[in-house]
């Protein structure tokens, strides 16, 4: 009996202090979630103390609120001064712009943005616009909550006419102006992919080695998370659950352009905020567009930007043409996910995709 | 019946097929059970965020209606027996209500004008972060 005593004892203590090492080892991730851009935003950072990790965590929070009150499109900012809200940075511009050929002061990275946004607008055919935002505001999407809007087909009509691009912009020594005064910038297909790169290099800066950055879908990975890269999860278009996974390597990032975070419904059919510059309408043959980008050198467009930024070309283009728009920026490795869900998957995405149910069919492009 | 044990061959001859029945429900019920409880996406809990906070986690074994007060107003969250979805919300586009059930580790649900997301958990996870 005393011995039965004792032996269970003994497997009592073993099991105590299996749970005791366990918690020791708890693994050292740190993970927050914020709003900010108009968008959820989801840092996880492994491998540092909470404190330091909270610390640049926050950091890289406060650098996306500031990003976004300076290039926020359409709404006026709150502000310290007595005045009442302001119009952001980029919102002074417009106005600028609108007014005439008057040359305005702006900062050097704001420059910088839109010399970069204007070279892959010229790269895309002019798909990727950020100058078609008074098309954007007349579809609604300027705003918080879409509401079905039943446009005016020739007001559509006259604002392709107007045709704003990014090279009626003038930039020279950190002033800029407009050639054409229907250029109203919206930087919200450039913008997340901008923070992410800041992010990236912030955390680089501060030796964070292993870190995972989720800005309104968009993701760039640092190093990895234990021994393995990270993994991410793509969304399913249609469905509340994920439709694949792959390993995202360290500097890669991923994005993807979808109808179904912003759109509305309006007799039966679906209007999505990613507009063809060209008809002035959403694309309607596509439901979401993935990108996978490789580090780029440094200096050239990073791949947080062309993360956001490439998805939108092969979104809006032709079927046909979706392999060409990819390679215009060097990426392919993409899926498309067309209006009657058949997917197609590039060569190089296909050997990294793990379908999430065995039984999805897709056609691999050449 | 101390005996048969002792004779595997005895043992089998001895079984009429309504104890072979019992055996094979035996066995399947344990491999159906397997495949529930034991792949990696089977959800055990959801998590509940407002704003940058954790709200709350709650297990999934349970039949319940959770209300959050978020950044607009009330929203409910209805829980059932391994799943969770937005039952309610003040927001206007209604897109959380609309994603339905969630029923894997991994899935999410996020209402971004009133600030509160679901998240189900799992013993792993199938991925670190959503791609959207």
């Amino acid at each position: 009996m005393r011995k039965g005593a004792i032996s269970f004892l003994f497997v009592a203590i073993l099991i105590l202090g299996a749970f005791f090492l366990k918690s020791c080892f708890k693994e050292p991730i740190y993970h927050s979630q914020s709003y900010v851009f108009g968008t959820l935003v989801d840092i996880s950072i492994y491998g540092e103390t909470d404190e330091r990790a909270s610390l640049v965590a926050n950091h890289v929070l406060q650098d996306f609120q500031d990003l976004h009150n300076r290039l926020h499109a359409w709404k006026p900012v709150a502000g310290n001064k007595p005045s009442g809200p302001q119009l952001s940075e980029l919102g002074q511009l417009n106005a600028a712009f609108q007014k005439g050929n008057q040359p305005i002061t702006i900062s050097p990275d704001l420059a910088k943005m839109l010399i970069d946004a204007t070279a892959l607008s010229v790269k895309s055919n002019g798909l990727f616009n950020p100058a078609i935002g008074n098309l954007i505001g007349t579809w609604g999407f300027q705003r918080d909550e879409f509401n079905p809007v039943i446009v005016d087909d020739n007001k559509i009509k006259s604002l392709v006419k107007s045709n704003p691009c990014m090279t009626d912009i003038v930039i020279s020594n950190n002033t800029a102006y407009s050639n054409n005064p229907m250029v109203k910038l919206d930087l919200g297909g450039y913008a997340k992919g901008y923070a992410l790169d800041i992010a990236a290099d912030y955390l680089r800066k501060q030796h964070v080695k292993n870190a995972l950055i989720n800005i309104g879908g968009n993701i760039m990975a640092i190093g990895q998370h234990h021994d393995q890269p990270w993994r991410v999860g793509i969304q399913h278009p249609r469905l509340p659950t994920a439709i694949a996974t792959l390993d995202l390597p360290d500097g890669w990032a991923i994005g993807t352009s979808g109808d179904y975070q912003r759109y509305f419904m309006l007799n039966g059919q679906r209007y999505c905020h990613i507009i063809d510059p060209r008809s002035g309408y959403p694309a309607q043959h596509t439901q979401s567009v993935t990108v996978l980008v490789p580090p780029q050198a440094h200096s050239q467009t990073q791949a947080g930007v062309l993360s956001d930024v490439v998805s939108k070309p092969i979104f809006i283009e032709a079927p046909e043409n979706r392999t060409k728009a990819a390679l215009a920026f060097g990426i392919d490795n993409f899926m498309v996910i067309d209006d009657k869900s058949n997917i197609f998957v590039s060569k190089k995405m296909a050997q990294k995709l793990h379908w999430i149910d065995s039984g999805v069919k897709f056609t691999t492009l050449p | 019946m101390l005996n048969l044990l002792h004779y595997p061959r005895l043992l089998i001859q001895e079984l009429r097929v309504g104890d072979w029945l019992v055996v094979l429900a035996g066995l399947l019920c344990v491999f159906y059970l397997f495949q529930t409880l034991w792949s990696n996406e089977h959800a055990t809990k959801v998590q509940i965020r407002l704003g940058d906070k954790i709200y709350a986690t709650y297990s999934l074994n349970q039949q319940r209606e959770v209300h959050v007060h978020g950044k607009l107003g009330d929203a409910v969250i209805s829980i059932a027996q391994g799943k969770a979805r937005f039952a309610k919300s003040p927001c206007h586009t209604q897109y959380c209500v609309h994603q339905g059930w969630l029923t894997r580790a991994g899935q999410a649900a996020i209402c971004l004008p009133n600030q509160i997301s679901l998240e189900l958990l799992g013993e792993t996870k199938p991925y670190d972060s959503l791609n959207y």
